[in-house]
This record gives C-alpha cells, sequence and structure tokens, in this order.
C-alpha cells in the first residue's frame, strides 16, 4: 500500500533545519529514522505534506557525559549507538539494555530516541527507563530552548507536550546518586523484536543506611494510554525499609495503579497480574546493582 | 544389498546457490522486469460476507496509466486442485466469502498509478452473516458460503471404522477422552507469491512463479484461462520457501496471465504480506474429541477420533487434507481399532490448506499428548509406552498402509538416551520438564490428485563433450535443495563431481514431468526417476569403454571421473574420454528415467490416502522452563533423532529438521492469526503475527539414526515434514512435566500458563 505523495526536505545545518520548520512547521513532519513515521504514512493513518529529514544532522548527534550535568544524548542519535556506547553503558546501563531490546539491529540503526519518544506510544522501549532517570528533556523553540521533565511530556496516546513549531532536542539524565539504580523490565511474547506487552522502567534510591528508601521511581509501559509513574505507589514507599513488606506494597500498588486494556497483545487481568512481578523482580535488580557498585567502591 | 560406501552421498555439501542468495544475488520472480512491463493489483473485498451487487471500474479505467481492469466474469472457470471438485474463481463472482477475498485487478505502468486505481473502484455489496467459527457456520439456519454446495457449511464428511473400536474402548484398561484445538496458523514463507506473465506473438503464456507446483499451476491457468496447456509454459525462478502455501495455483498467477492478456504487455502480480495471509493455505484449526484406551500392559487399544475442521472460505486442499488425518491415525504405533469421523467446514475466513505435515501435526500433538497421560496414569513411563507401541521395522496397518521400512524404535531410543529423558522426566524441580513425542510422515504418495497413471516423475541426462553432465527434472527446488540432492545423485551414480552436474529444473517446458514439491516425494520420486536415467546412461557408456579398455562391460565402474575394471586397476579410462568416443560412433547420449509409485488403496472412501513408497521417522525431546509468576514458556534444550533412511546431505537434512522444530514451536508458543468479529484479519503483518526470532531458538541437537531403506535411491526417505510432527506435543508434554497441568489448546500463551496455575492452586487450596 502506498501513502499519500509528500515533498521532502534535507536540511544541512540546525539553523537551516529550524527556519525551514518555522516556516512549514504547519504541514510538515520531523523525519529521524523513520521507522514509525512510514508505517504510519504507508497504512494512511497521517498524510504530512511535507518530511523534513533531520537524520543527518551532526549537531543533533552524539552523547556526552558530564559529572555535575549527567549524560547529554543528541536527538539524532540512533538507538543501536545508545545500546553500544560506552558512557551509556556505565552511566546508564539500563537505557543500553532497553536500547538493546527495540526492534532489529535493522531497526536500532535507522531509529532515534527521539523518534521512539516522539512517536509516544504507550508500549515503547526507552520512556520508561527514561522516566525511571528523571530526564530532563531539552526541546528547541522557534528562536530558542526550553527544558521540561520527562514525567511531563506524555499527555495523551500519542499526543506530547511539544508545540507548534517545538521540537526535541536533546535528553539529559542527571548523574546517579550514591546508593541508587535503575532496572528495565520487558514482557513480550518472544524474546526480540517485540511490541512489549508491558514495561517498566524502576529507580531505586536508598538512605545512608543502606535499608531505608529515600527515593523510589516506578514507570509503567502498556499499562494505559500513556508511559507513567505510579505516583501514589511511590509516595507510600518512600520511607520503607527494605524487605517483604515493602516488595509486596511494591507490587500491590503498580498492579493498583495499572489501568490496562485488552489488546491484541494481552489481556487487562493478564497485566495487572504480572505488572506487579515486574516490579519486584526490577526492584530487585536495582538492589543487585546498588549492592554491586557498594562492593566496588 | 545395499551399496552403502559413497562418496558424495552422505557428505555435507553446501548448495550451489546459498552465497548468491545470502549476498541479495539469486533472481527471484520479483526480481524479473521485462519491457513495457505493467505492474498488476488486486482489489480485496472488505467484508467478509456478502452478495456483490456492483462493480464500477469506469473511473478506474480511465486514470491514465492504467492498461487493464479485470473483473470476476471475465475469467468464469473455475478450479482448484481436486479437479472433480472446483470452487475458486480468479476473481470473485457474485459474492465475497472472506475478508481480503480478491474482487478485482488493474494491470498499470507502476505501483503508485496502480494503487490508485484500486481505489477508484467502487463495489456495492449486500452483507451476509459473518461466520468465523465453524459451529456457527454449522448452524441449521446459517446462509450457506457456496449455494450449490450439498450439506450447506460442511464442505466434506468422512467416516472410517476399523476393527472394533466399542468393544476395545469397553474392555480397555483404562480410556481416556479429552478434545483439542489448534491454531489459525499461515507457513509465513519468505518471499511473498510473485508471478509474471506474458504472452508472444504466437499467443503463448510465459509465467514466471514462486510456485511449488508447476505442473498444478500449468493445468489450473489452462483451465482458468481456456487454453491449452501446450500454449503456457511455467517456469520457476529462486523461490524462497512454499511449505505447502505455493502448492496450488493462488489469484496473483491467474490475475498476471488474465491482465497480461487483457492488456498484451507483460504483467508482474506480487503480494505483500497482508495479500499472502488473504491467500493463506494454512493449517486448519480443528477441534478433536478424541477417544483412547490402552491394556494393562500399556499397549494401545483403540483410537476414537471425531474432529471439526475449519476451512475457510473455500475448497482448496481441503478435502485430500481430511483423509490425510484419518490416514495419520494409523501410524508410527500399532493400533488395530481406529475410528475416523470429521467434517471440513467453510467459514468467512482466508482458505486453510496444506501446510508442512499436513494431516498429521493436528492428530499427533493430541495423541501423544494422551499417551504420556495414559502413561502417567498406569504408572509407566511414556517412553516405555511409547516404545512398546511402536512399530517394528515393517508393518501393515488396517487401513492397508504398507510400510516397507521403519527404525522408529532407534529414534525412541537414541532421543532418550541423547537427552537424558529418563534422569530428567518427574525428577526435575518445579517449573522445569521434559517431552517426549514421537511422529513419521509420507515420502511421496501414491497418487496423482487427478486421475492418471502416468510416471509421477521423470528426469532426463544428457552428456556432452562440449556442455557436460546436463540433468533435466521437472522437480521444482522451492528452497528445500532437490536440485542439490538430484545433482548429488547424478554424480554419485556416473562418478563425476557434484559440482559439474548442471540442472534445469522446474520448467514445465524445459524439464521432463515431474508432480511438484510436495508430500516430501521429490528426494525418493525424482531421485529414483535420475537414478533410473544415469542407470541407462552407463548401460550405454561401458560397452563402448569396454571395448577401449578391453574388458567385460559388466566388471567396469565409474568413479573418480574414470571408467574403470572392479578387478584390474589399471584398465582404466578418463570418463570424459569414453563419453567422446561414444558420441563419435553413435552421436547424442542422453537417457531419461521414470518413478510411478506403487499402488496401493483400501476399500474405502479415501482409501487412497496415506500410502507411500517409504516412511520417515522421527522422535524429540524437548526441555521447557516455565516461569511460574509470568506464565512464560521458554524452550531450553531440544534433542531429536530422525529415520530420514541415508541422509543425502546431512547438512541439509539438520536445517530440514531444525527448520520444521522452529515452525512448530512458533505455532506451539506464539503463533495464531487473530480476527475480528466481522472477519478481518487483526495481525496481517509479521509484527503482530509472531514467529520465533533467534532469540526465543534453543540449542537443537539433531542426530540421524542409522538407517538405509534398501527400495529407496541411496537408501533414502523424507526429512522434511516427519520433523515437524512431534514438536508441539513434546514441548507442550514438557509443560506438563514442569508444571503438572495438561493444556490442550494452541497457542500456549502465558496467559494460558498463568490462568492455569492459578486455578491449580485454587484447586489444590480446596482439596
Ligand atoms: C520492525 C520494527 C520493530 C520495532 N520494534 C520496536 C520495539 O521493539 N520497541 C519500540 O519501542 N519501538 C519499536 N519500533 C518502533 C520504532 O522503531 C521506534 O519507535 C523508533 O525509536 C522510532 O524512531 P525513528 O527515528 O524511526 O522515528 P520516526 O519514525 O522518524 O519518527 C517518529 C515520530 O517522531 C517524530 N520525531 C522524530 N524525531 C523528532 C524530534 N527530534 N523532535 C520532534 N519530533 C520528532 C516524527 O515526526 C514522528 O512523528 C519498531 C519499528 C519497526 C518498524
Amino acid at each position: 500500500m502506498h501513502g499519500e505523495p509528500f515533498g521532502y526536505e534535507k536540511p544541512a545545518s540546525l539553523r537551516e533545519f529550524e527556519s525551514l520548520f518555522a516556516e512549514r512547521g504547519e504541514d510538515a513532519k520531523i523525519l529521524a529514522g523513520g521507522t514509525d513515521l512510514f508505517v504510519l504514512i504507508k497504512e494512511r493513518l497521517l498524510a504530512p505534506r511535507l518530511l523534513i529529514d533531520i537524520s543527518d544532522l551532526p549537531e543533533l548527534r552524539g552523547i556526552s557525559y558530564d559529572p555535575g550535568e549527567g549524560l547529554t544524548i543528541m536527538a539524532g542519535t540512533k538507538v543501536a549507538e545508545i545500546e553500544r556506547s560506552a558512557l551509556v553503558r556505565e552511566h546508564a546501563p539500563a537505557l543500553a539494555f532497553a536500547a538493546a531490546n527495540l526492534g532489529s539491529n535493522q531497526v536500532r540503526w535507522m531509529a532515534t530516541m527521539a523518534g521512539n519518544v516522539c512517536h509516544a506510544s504507550p508500549a515503547a522501549e526507552t520512556p520508561p527507563v527514561l522516566l525511571a532517570h528523571g530526564c530532563e528533556l531539552v526541546i528547541g523553540t522557534p528562536g530558542g530552548e526550553r527544558t521540561l521533565p520527562i514525567s511531563e511530556f506524555f499527555l495523551a496516546y500519542r499526543k506530547t507536550a511539544l508545540q507548534a513549531g517545538e521540537y526535541l532536542k536533546a535528553f539529559r539524565l542527571p548523574p546517579l546518586p550514591a546508593r541508587s539504580a535503575v532496572a528495565y523490565q520487558l514482557r513480550g511474547l518472544r524474546r526480540a523484536m517485540e511490541i512489549d506487552m508491558l514495561n517498566m522502567g524502576i529507580y531505586l534510591e536508598l538512605a545512608a543506611d543502606g535499608v531505608t528508601v529515600s527515593d523510589i521511581r516506578l514507570a509503567m509501559g502498556s499499562v494505559g494510554p500513556v508511559t507513567y509513574r505510579a505516583r501514589g505507589t511511590e509516595q507510600r514507599l518512600k520511607g520503607m525499609r527494605l524487605g517483604e513488606e515493602f516488595m509486596a506494597a511494591a507490587g500491590a500498588g503498580v498492579a493498583e495503579e495499572a489501568t490496562p486494556i485488552d489488546d491484541m497483545r494481552a489481556s487487562a487481568a493478564y497485566r495487572n497480574r504480572v505488572i506487579g512481578v515486574l516490579a519486584r523482580r526490577g526492584l530487585e535488580q536495582c538492589l543487585e546493582q546498588i549492592g554491586k557498585g557498594r562492593g566496588e567502591a | 544389498m545395499n551399496q552403502r560406501k559413497f562418496s558424495i552421498i552422505g557428505t555435507d555439501k553446501v548448495r550451489k546457490e546459498a552465497p548468491a542468495k545470502a549476498r541479495g544475488e539469486a533472481i527471484y520472480t520479483d526480481d524479473i522486469k521485462l519491457p513495457r512491463m505493467l505492474i498488476g493489483k488486486i482489489k480485496h473485498s472488505d467484508c467478509a460476507h456478502a452478495r456483490i451487487i456492483s462493480i464500477d471500474t469506469s473511473e478506474a479505467e480511465k486514470l491514465p496509466g492504467v492498461k487493464a481492469v479485470l473483473v470476476g466474469s471475465e475469467a468464469p472457470n473455475k478450479y482448484g486442485i481436486v479437479p472433480q471438485a472446483p470452487t475458486e474463481t480468479a476473481l470473485a463472482i457474485g459474492k465475497v466469502r472472506f475478508h481480503g477475498e480478491p474482487v478485482a485487478a488493474v494491470a498499470a505502468v507502476d505501483e503508485a498509478t496502480a494503487d490508485r486505481a484500486l481505489d477508484l473502484i467502487k463495489i456495492e455489496y449486500e452483507l451476509l452473516p459473518v461466520y468465523i467459527d465453524p459451529h456457527a457456520a454449522m448452524a441449521k439456519d446459517a446462509v450457506p458460503l457456496h449455494e450449490d454446495n450439498k450439506y450447506g457449511n460442511i464442505a466434506y464428511m468422512a467416516k472410517q471404522d476399523f476393527g472394533d473400536v466399542d468393544k476395545a474402548l469397553a474392555e480397555s484398561h483404562r480410556v481416556l477422552e479429552k478434545t483439542f484445538k489448534t491454531s489459525y496458523v499461515n507457513h509465513v514463507f519468505m518471499e511473498p507469491h510473485s508471478c509474471v506473465a506474458r504472452f508472444d506473438d504466437n499467443g503463448d503464456l510465459m509465467m514466471w512463479s514462486s510456485t511449488q507446483v508447476p505442473h498444478y499451476l500449468h493445468t489450473m491457468a489452462s483451465q482458468v484461462l481456456d487454453m491449452p496447456m501446450s500454449k503456457i509454459q511455467v517456469t520457476v525462478p529462486t523461490v524462497g520457501g512454499g511449505f505447502g502455501g505455493k502448492g496450488e495455483a493462488s489469484n496473483n498467477e491467474l490475475v498476471a496471465a488474465l491482465l497480461s492478456r487483457k492488456s498484451l504487455r507483460p504483467v508482474k502480480v506480487t503480494y505483500s504480506r497482508k495479500e499472502v495471509f488473504f491467500q493463506h493455505r494454512g493449517r486448519h484449526p480443528i477441534e478433536m474429541k478424541i477417544r483412547m484406551g490402552v491394556d494393562r500392559e500399556g499397549y494401545l487399544t483403540a483410537i476414537d477420533y471425531d474432529g471439526i475442521m475449519d476451512g475457510g472460505a473455500y475448497g482448496a486442499w481441503g478435502i485430500i487434507i481430511l483423509f490425510y488425518t484419518a490416514a495419520m491415525l494409523h501410524l508410527p504405533y500399532k493400533i488395530t481399532n481406529v475410528r475416523f469421523n470429521a467434517k471440513r467446514i467453510y467459514t468467512n475466513k482466508p482458505t486453510c490448506g496444506p501446510m508442512r505435515g499436513l494431516g498429521g501435526v493436528q492428530p499427533r500433538f493430541a495423541l501423544e499428548s494422551m499417551m504420556d497421560d495414559l502413561a502417567i496414569m498406569l504408572g509407566m513411563s511414556p517412553y516405555e509406552l511409547k516404545l512398546k507401541n511402536a512399530i517394528d521395522g515393517k508393518h501393515d496397518t488396517v487401513s492397508g498402509v504398507h510400510v516397507r521400512h521403519s527404525e522408529y524404535k532407534k529414534c525412541l531410543t537414541e532421543v532418550v538416551n541423547r537427552s537424558g529423558y529418563l534422569e530428567k522426566h518427574q525428577k526435575l524441580p518445579f517449573g522445569r520438564g521434559v517431552g517426549l513425542a514421537g511422529g513419521y510422515y509420507i515420502s511421496g504418495t501414491a497418487y496423482t490428485l487427478y486421475m492418471s497413471y502416468k510416471p509421477h516423475s521423470s528426469a532426463l541426462i544428457r552428456l556432452d563433450t562440449e556442455s557436460g553432465v546436463t540433468l533435466q527434472c521437472g522437480a521444482t527446488d522451492i528452497g528445500q535443495g532437490s536440485n542439490m540432492v538430484l545433482a548429488m545423485m547424478c554424480a554419485e551414480k556416473l562418478g563425476l563431481p557434484y559440482e559439474s552436474v548442471h540442472v534445469i529444473s522446474g520448467d514445465t517446458k524445459n524439464a521432463p514431468f515431474d508432480l511438484g514439491s510436495f508430500a516430501s516425494r521429490v528426494t525418493v520420486a525424482a531421485g529414483a526417476a535420475v537414478c533410473e536415467a544415469a542407470d541407462k546412461l552407463l548401460a550405454q557408456l561401458l560397452p563402448v569403454a569396454a571395448v577401449h579398455i578391453g574388458c567385460r562391460a559388466d566388471q567396469l565402474l565409474a568413479g573418480n571421473g574414470e571408467i574403470y575394471s572392479k578387478f584390474e586397476k589399471e584398465l582404466r579410462m578418463p570418463f570424459w574420454d569414453a563419453v567422446e568416443k561414444y558420441i563419435d560412433a553413435f552421436g547424442p547420449l542422453t537417457a531419461t528415467g521414470s518413478y510411478t509409485p506403487p499402488r496401493r488403496t483400501g476399500e474405502f472412501k479415501g482409501g487412497n490416502v496415506g500410502h507411500s513408497p517409504t516412511y520417515g521417522f522421527t522422535a524429540h525431546v524437548a526441555e521447557v522452563e516455565v516461569d511460574t509468576e509470568t506464565g512464560e514458556v521458554k524452550v531450553v534444550g531440544y534433542n531429536e533423532a530422525g529415520d530420514c533412511g541415508q541422509p543425502i546431505n546431512p547438512l541439509s537434512v539438520e536445517g530440514q529438521v531444525e527448520g520444521s522444530i522452529v515452525m512448530a514451536m512458533g505455532q506451539a508458543l506464539y503463533e495464531e492469526i487473530r480476527l475480528a468479529p466481522d472477519g478481518r484479519i487483526i495481525n496481517p503483518n509479521l509484527h503482530d503475527y509472531k514467529v520465533p526470532t533467534m532469540r526465543d531458538i534453543p540449542h537443537i541437537k539433531t542426530y540421524a539414526v542409522d538407517s538405509y531403506d534398501p527400495d529407496s535411491p541411496f537408501g533414502a526417505k523424507e526429512a522434511g515434514e516427519g520433523p515437524i510432527q512431534p514438536t508441539i506435543p513434546a514441548i507442550l508434554n514438557a509443560v506438563y512435566d514442569a508444571i503438572g497441568v495438561r493444556f490442550t489448546e494452541l497457542p500456549l500463551t502465558p496467559e494460558k500458563v498463568l490462568q492455569a496455575l492459578e486455578e491449580k492452586k485454587r484447586q489444590e487450596g480446596l482439596s
């Protein structure tokens, strides 16, 4: 099946892109890897008049780390680059793992994390980890920039907080404090090439005593119209001591806050039953990492 | 007796075409571009059951670039692989019977124009009730899909009764009754169907197509286009798999030819993946109610089978598959009381058809599961029970099937020893288990699909001093490697290198007759034809060499590129010198061979079905891990031991066995075409229809048991369809061993496992 015809522009610099986007933003779509966009166009769910290809813009590529600011990943960076990056593996291993679980190798060399986030599917691979990391988004605005916590980015099913003329420029993952870790848990029918039936990003931070939970973030995917955090549960868990009671409360809490539906990939009942298992396993993974970190230190 | 010392047979050979395939250089049908070629596209119905009130193609015809528009009434001849009961037309006439049915077609200068033209075709429908469940389709007041069908939506019924099932069950020590349901699955071959058709100035039609059965396409094209077969040539470029799904004419082939005739230009019609799901012909979902009995020692007493097959919208291979399902109950175990009672039902969904291991996979799943249950009821190892009942080296079934050669018992014993089954069964921790299952398959059929007694395969070998060895045989290489197998046999016979044999195959004009690639028939049937041709060549050539060498011809052998005396090694001459002398003296050196399978039948309906020259056997042990919190089943280990006779190319046998296991594993755990209540396919793409990926596949250990069928060419039997039979029950038996739950419905999703585990916990809590 073919979509409607569209125009195609490939600006050579960020400045050229910004002016073109400001001018034609109304009926244009940003084209990054195209691995979501072309599916929609071919299925005729979308008929943009113009595609603006940002896939090779050098200013939008790259991964860097600064001890104060944390990890910065530019929006046009390929998922495969994130998967392989030594910096990401060191400072956000769960993100590298999530990236490695997105599509196939071929898809990962086309796809970008910005595309994954801006497509705003509730089943997407990277948003749960980014939410767990407390990621800040750098958003390009006409003539400037603004930042937004990713937790305020997903407004509704496939709807984001990007305003007209805005685009996603970079991801900032703040440095992880001591005694903290992030984990990523996912479930699909098979072990690769899956749109997840469930996924979850888990952040756990322990107090100096090593047994009190000082901070926690539980970001759930595929259990509602957007990827979102189980904030009520997080609140209740903060200050608890590690142990079976804590784990049980985490599992029960996320199950309660999940609002899944039945779809092709799984039933709501199944998702409700298993989301708690993911929370527990993710927390155990975090604990293991925190323990390891301490062992090394 | 069996000469089992070979120089080429039994050695691992890499396919000649493999590197080109890996580099993307092999020429598939869709790669063909002819001058002035048009792109043909099909308009599919967007309702599942409806009367067609009108089709308006006028706007489409006016679109610049459109060269032909076609509707069903222009090609009214019905066709079908079973010619006595054709049910299909190239495009729907009067009615549509499934969502996605081809209704009209266009040929245009490019794909975008063809797509636009399709949008301009207006079809008016009067909706009819949609039946996606065979029970609903069988209801008394259901609207028949085919008005001319005798029994409403019951396409075919079959009953067979051997021995005295009621008495045997009544006298059994234990009787088990269970209902099993299999799912609606597709072959998912890599290459979507594609066909290029071209008429020449003489009115002759050439078809390049990705078919498994050039011969049957040839007959059906002749029928639909109303042309003598002699004016049609079908040729098969590289094919990317078939597994049965390309085992009869498909709409794209007929539409390409019809559009080409109408537009007077070559036309290509290549399916999208979605259209492959519409064409379908995948495995029949069957609801099987089975009763099975055993005596005190664990010998099977009777099988009572009641089945409802969901056939989809058209007849296709349906009746054949129905009777194969009956035939498959009789092996690989000794059983003398067997009753079969089944119906195939028309429903409003893409048509089911032949799929790797047709007829066997569904009953095998049920029977091997029940045998495990019975063994456990008797406190016996499933291995012991299966071995006790397994057929011996030769066997005759009550249905009249003759097995001339079997090493099935060896398969069971080998796989059990190699996998450590006995040490693991019922001994692994909760959540981990092993399962054993066996199976078999035919190596060809005894009959053609229409009345005919001609040879099923024929081959022509030409030796000449300019172009070497040319082997022509109509057998079709669809990726399974038949060109390689036939070339290896020819090379072994002539004592020449395998690489020197040039094969011309898969062509109705340039190669002698062969029925096609299905029923695991090619190695035995076409192989026998090749061997006969090669023997005849040697019979001509050796006397000439004998004169030159100065000894008796019957003392000469061909080997290592020479002809030599088996008694005095120094009496020898180069093979090609002998060929040259022959041609100088007598002219061209060619020979033909053919193969006609032994005829056997039974005095009952369906009695022709199930007979094969010989049979392949196999046994599997799967090891699984069940995540008891999420319900996921992971296959963590897999062992197979198979009897395929002498493996011609062991590397290819391994490939066939592993491919079979992976395919069946997908059907056990992941795969299912899902339909909305209105008959629309929800997942007609490979993102949502899930075949196993490399990450899901366990390390598979295959082993060919020592075997040689002395009546087969080089002792060979099938290896491509037997090995798919036991996988599903092996996995499900392993799941039973892991968590103590018997599953009877496919696919086994985490959801079903978790539900069952919770149910089990509840039950245990109650008791
Ligand atoms: C075979 C296959 C398998 C897949 N498997 C997975 C999977 O396992 N998990 C998963 O999560 N996804 C999967 N996907 C979906 C897809 O690959 C990812 O979502 C991918 O990250 C999208 O990135 P892209 O660069 O291709 O985005 P594009 O398709 O180019 O763009 C997607 C959307 O984002 C917008 N966009 C892109 N960049 C920006 C920007 N900088 N600022 C503003 N808007 C922007 C585009 O306009 C568009 O609306 C799969 C897709 C395919 C085809």
